[in-house]
């Protein structure tokens, strides 16, 4: 009895999934097959002809080529923002971790409010404005870094914990410096949670849409998620074109996912539960 | 090759005082263990020494050199940890070689160490492993040769073996031995298993409370402990203690008695002495053996038969339980009275402050 329910647990959780992430992702598939009269009517028919290369093109050329600039400013933002979060929220969970002193609550309390409180938008980019940084990459990069830090940070941390002392001492008697013990014994050893950081982040920073509408103005710094707006407006929608740059600036993430997948829940759970 | 000398060093932490004091030289070559129940600093002594905790005051020589404020890296030390702290990550060459790299040694001299270190320890099948592969004697092997590749002037040990089982360590412990005459280089042990310090010491720090209680001969010790507490720690099992009272002395004789000691002369230094006192006689389980006209006679609370030796619990009148270690197979029984003799040459007695009253040696 007891296998027949969880049987049909299973079923039901395998069918509301696929009303859930299948079924609209095959709609942008089908929509991307279509022609802009067919993809109007917003149905799930069968597409009249094969017009995915001809939607490709245009939406690619679309605007003197911007997704292409988009694709160059999205993969640069999230690659760099994605190696500094590793490495600098690595560090301060090691410092947090080892070094205990009257700081570590005002810190802590920091990080959990840089993980609750919303940023305001307009006093950062008076900020950015005065540091020169408003509309380039590097400010758009060191906000993506500022604003989610403090969750890698958490993520680290309790992992850093588990990891005996000792280990840093060897090192330090073996003649390391502090960068030497960081980058050649602590750092390889947090792999788990650092493989659990890149999907994270990667797939959250490359996706980001609110972000770069804010802080990153300009044709020319255009990122894949702003793309979106070339093929949508307030009085006309191409759908088949819209539907077909969805589907383009799904599939990086989509490869992320399928690279590290296994991996992800490790680095989740790991350091939670000392094993 | 290097000696180390210590000057009053000390160590708190905030208001409390774990080091207190301590004073020791140790010569170039030298083997000493710091022996001590848990807490008694030992461990923190020594990694003061390391570089991995700070000395509050006093001054540190190694070699001649003041290394209160030098880098653990340039003290030539390496360090062998009780957990072992082998990098995971790492193939058994790679932690061998670490600090080498870290040293910038040219790769094929690198390799030519870290192979004769494996060929030393007899590991050179393992050096493609990683840690999680190997068993617990591997692992110590592995953190040795890790030790002795930089040639370091002095090895530190914390408590090494006490993750290994018996049979291991003791196979673990003539080894080190044996690579300590090989390479006759300072070595530092610290243990609190006093077979260990016994079996491998030159020389034995025995340490209470953050103090140096003793420092001697493993010999020395066992026969002329300084006060209660070395008397006590040293030997096993346990030395038995009773207080006494003085009947008579005479120049390095003391004659005591009690209520569960008939008198017996104890060579002793009788400066301190004086008739009445009372003092506290010390008598090791090895030096009694049964008699019947014995000066010491209890009730047999537990037999422990061994077979080559039959270790006796006893219950004295005055309710004290002692312990004695009689020679070959003993058929007592519980609640048997027994009557012991011991020999006055091997007696230990001690005033009040604890403090030995041996007789000058002759």
């Amino acid at each position: 009895m007891r296998s027949r329910a969880s049987m049909f647990g299973g079923i039901a959780a395998i069918a509301a999934t696929f009303v859930v992430f299948v079924i609209p992702f095959l709609f942008i598939i089908l929509m991307a097959f279509k022609d802009k009269q067919q993809s109007a009517l917003r149905d799930f028919s069968w597409p009249n002809g094969f017009h995915l290369f001809d939607n490709l093109y245009e939406v690619i050329k679309t605007r003197n080529w911007m997704m292409i600039t988009a694709f160059i400013n999205s993969s640069l933002i999230t690659v760099v923002s994605v190696t500094l979060l590793i490495v600098l929220a690595a560090m301060v969970g090691f410092v947090l971790a080892r070094r205990k002193t009257r700081w570590n609550g005002l810190i802590e309390f920091l990080i959990l409010a840089g993980l609750m409180i919303p940023p305001a938008v307009v006093p950062t980019i008076w900020l950015l404005q005065g540091l020169k940084l408003f509309g380039t990459l590097h400010g758009m990069i060191l906000i993506q870094v500022a604003y989610n830090l403090p969750f890698s940070i958490i993520l680290y941390r309790a992992f850093i914990a588990t990891i005996p002392r000792e280990l840093d001492e060897a090192a330090v008697i073996d003649g390391a410096r502090p960068l030497d013990v960081f980058f050649r014994i602590i750092l390889p050893l947090l792999w788990p949670v650092t493989v659990t950081n890149i999907v994270v982040q990667s797939v959250g920073i490359f996706n980001d849409f609110t972000n770069p509408l804010y802080y990153l103005p300009g044709n020319q710094n255009a990122t894949v998620q702003l793309t979106l707006y070339n093929f949508q407006s307030q009085f006309s929608t191409a759908y088949n074109l819209l539907f077909t740059n969805i589907l383009l600036i799904t599939i990086p993430p989509l490869i992320v996912f399928m690279f590290f997948n296994r991996q992800i829940v490790a680095g989740m759970t790991a350091g939670a539960v000392k094993g | 090759m290097a000696g180390l000398e210590l000057k009053n060093i000390q160590k708190t932490y905030g208001k409390v005082e774990v080091i207190k004091g301590v004073d020791l030289s140790i010569e170039d070559g030298e083997f000493v263990v710091f022996v001590g129940p848990s807490g008694c600093g030992k461990s923190t002594l020594l990694r003061m020494i390391a570089g991995l905790e700070d000395i509050t005051g006093g001054e540190l020589y190694i070699g001649d050199k003041l290394c209160n404020a030098v880098e653990p890296r340039d003290r030539s030390i390496a360090m062998v940890f009780q957990s072992y702290a082998l990098y995971p990550h790492m193939t058994v060459y790679d932690n061998v070689g670490f600090g080498l790299k870290l040293a910038k040694t040219p790769k094929d001299v690198r390799d030519q160490k870290i192979r004769e270190a494996a060929r030393i320890l007899k590991m050179e099948h393992l050096l493609d492993r990683k840690p999680g592969q190997l068993s617990g004697g591997q692992r110590q092997r592995v953190a040795i040769g890790r030790a002795i590749v930089r040639k370091p002037e002095v090895f530190l040990f914390d408590e090494p073996l006490s993750n290994l089982d018996a049979a291991l360590r003791v196979d673990t412990r003539m080894e080190i031995a044996k690579l300590h005459a090989d390479l006759g280089a300072t070595m530092i042990y610290v243990t609190h298993d006093q077979v260990e310090a016994m079996t491998l010491a030159d020389k034995i720090v025995v340490l209470d409370a953050g103090v140096v209680q003793q420092v001697g001969s493993p010999i020395e010790l066992y026969q002329r402990p300084t006060n209660l507490f070395v008397a006590g720690f040293i030997g096993s099992p346990k030395m038995n203690f009773v207080e006494v009272t003085v009947e008579a002395t005479d120049g390095d004789t003391v004659t005591v008695s009690s209520k569960d000691v008939a008198s017996l002369r104890v060579p002793a230094t009788s400066a301190g002495a004086k008739v009445g006192d009372k003092l506290t006689l010390g008598i090791r389980p090895h030096d009694l053996v049964p008699d019947n006209n014995g000066a010491i006679v209890g009730r047999v609370s537990l037999v422990e038969r061994l077979g080559n030796e039959t270790i006796v619990n006893l219950e004295l009148s005055s309710g004290a339980a002692w312990l004695a270690v009689l020679e070959g197979d003993q058929p007592l029984r519980v609640g048997e009275s027994l009557a012991l003799a011991a020999e006055p040459a091997k007696a230990i007695l001690f005033d009040k402050d604890g403090k030995s009253l041996l007789a000058p040696l002759s």
